[in-house]
């Protein structure tokens, strides 16, 4: 103990702060994507009147580990005419706005990486670079349906990004701050979900767009191009797109968590479990919609974002601001 | 060399490269790439000059919207559209030249003309401080810009109503 101590002082507190904190994102990142691949399939299941998987270890929460065990134990294919530096670019670009996200995150009073006074800016700032990686993996895989994924992916991120901005600045009006721990705190009275509802409902439908769920699943969709923007990839890398996409999920919920339902807070139970509580609920929303909604066309998608989001969300902050300032 | 040296080292490095990229690549997307490495290059200055809010801005804007825009702009394009008659060497390295001596002035200008350092205290801009400013004392450019953008979103739309027709 001791020992531990003297180190701390000689690098000094934020450094071991800065440390612990990305080893602690990690280890969330990776349970969350092992949590969320499990509960993906047990829901899916119980949605179809099935029972999901359930061989391996109690209730099959084993699975994940297995379905990890075998993306790293496959060969890493490489096709023939990719253009390399952009292919093997994009895994590994789609995973740093996802890590940087965390930092800003509280995840109680207490626990979070660093309280930066611009937290949702850098959020929003670093989700612009898993468009550009999906567009380089598009590009990269020379593989026609891999390009059509990532226009889709592109035309779709821009769509949705302004309502998403939009319906958020509305509560960044109301709290008078962009630090989400200022934004939770604004809160302690009564959840913003009450004062905003429609800005919610406008930031979660944007939020399922931008992490490319059903419904909204148009670059990926499988039944017409075969698996959209990572069609070419295998292995780790494979592995390394769909740990971002859980994450992303993770991330738009955790937002929504800390922006309209108060965050950390809440009554006897400790902040961290009332927030992991809640962002799990509305995970488990995003993956009840991939079951309950058919997929768009892609003329409605973009219809919806610049007819009816859009102006929506502008009223709505148009209404916000008026009514702040009376 | 201290550690923030180091950092504005390799900040200036980042953003020279994606420069040299953006300049020097034969295809469009590398040179893209290399445009958003530049963005990035420039947040970081920004961040290393306390000055969050503007990097966060410079990323949002530049990679979020318009990298992609441009992306657009070079998937509409394509290769199906007439390409432009290429210069000759002789032309090219004279308008480089001419160009890169022109930038080189101007900004000489502007650095020895403007106020160098003199502060000795790192001062910090908050976003409270940018508001102010830009809707106190720079009320009027603020809303000649807004103008401006009305005016090329009416310009575009007038644009896309004029060519269904001819199409």
């Amino acid at each position: 103990m001791e020992r531990l101590t003297d180190i701390i002082a000689l690098v000094g507190e934020e450094t071991v702060r800065a440390i612990a904190g990305l080893i602690g994102v990690l280890i969330v990142v990776v349970v969350n994507a092992i949590l969320l691949t499990w509960a993906e399939r047990k829901v899916a299941g119980h949605m179809q009147r099935r029972i999901g998987p359930k061989e391996v270890g109690p209730y099959g929460l084993i699975q994940p580990f297995a379905d990890t065990f075998k993306l790293l134990a496959k060969e890493l294919l490489v096709p023939k005419d990719v253009a390399k530096p952009l292919y093997h670019l994009a895994p590994i670009l789609i995973f740093i706005p996802v890590l940087v996200s965390f930092i800003v995150i509280p995840f109680d009073a207490q626990l979070q990486v660093k309280d930066i006074n611009m937290g949702i800016l850098v959020i929003l700032a670093f989700s612009s670079l898993s468009v550009f990686s999906i567009l380089i993996a598009g590009w990269g895989s020379h593989n026609k349906y891999s390009l059509i994924g990532a226009v889709r992916s592109v035309a779709q991120n821009i769509a949705y990004e302004i309502p998403l901005l939009l319906s958020l600045l509305a509560v960044i009006f109301m709290a008078n701050s962009f630090s989400l721990k200022d934004i939770v705190e604004a809160q302690k009275g009564l959840w913003f979900v009450f004062y905003q509802p429609i800005a919610f409902l406008i930031f979660f439908v944007a939020g399922v767009a931008e992490t490319n769920r059903t419904p909204f699943d148009l670059p990926e969709a499988e039944s017409e191009l075969v698996a959209g923007f990572h069609t070419e990839y295998s292995s780790m890398q494979f592995a390394l797109f769909f740990l971002a996409e859980y994450t992303n999920i993770f991330i738009v919920s955790a937002i929504a968590t800390t922006f309209f339902l108060g965050g950390y807070s809440g009554p006897v139970l400790p902040g961290i479990i009332w927030f992991f509580v809640k962002t799990y609920g509305l995970v488990f929303v995003i993956l009840w919609f991939r079951w309950t909604f058919p997929r768009v066309r892609f003329d409605q998608l973009l219809n919806f974002s610049w007819k009816i989001l859009i102006p929506l969300s502008f009223i709505n902050l148009l209404v916000t601001g008026g009514i702040l300032k009376i | 060399m201290t550690l923030g040296e180091l950092i504005f080292i390799f900040l200036l490095f980042v953003t020279f490269c994606g420069a040299l990229t953006t300049v020097i690549a034969r295809s469009l997307i590398y040179a893209l790439v290399g445009l958003v490495a530049t963005m990035f290059g420039i947040a970081g200055l920004y961040i290393y000059l306390n000055a969050p809010f503007i990097a966060m801005m410079q990323i949002l804007i530049y990679v979020g919207a318009v990298a992609i825009l441009i992306v657009f702009a070079i998937m509409l394009a394509g290769p199906f559209y007439k390409k432009p008659t290429e210069w000759s060497k002789v032309t090219k390295f004279l308008v480089s030249l001419i160009i890169a001596l022109f930038t080189y002035l101007l900004f000489m200008r502007i650095i020895l003309h403007s106020f160098l350092g003199g502060q000795d205290t790192a001062f910090m801009i908050t976003t409270k401080d940018i508001g102010r400013s830009l809707f106190d004392k720079l009320t009027f450019p603020f809303e000649l810009v807004s103008l401006l953008i009305v005016v090329s979103i009416i310009g575009a739309l007038m644009l896309a109503i004029f060519s269904k027709d001819r199409k």
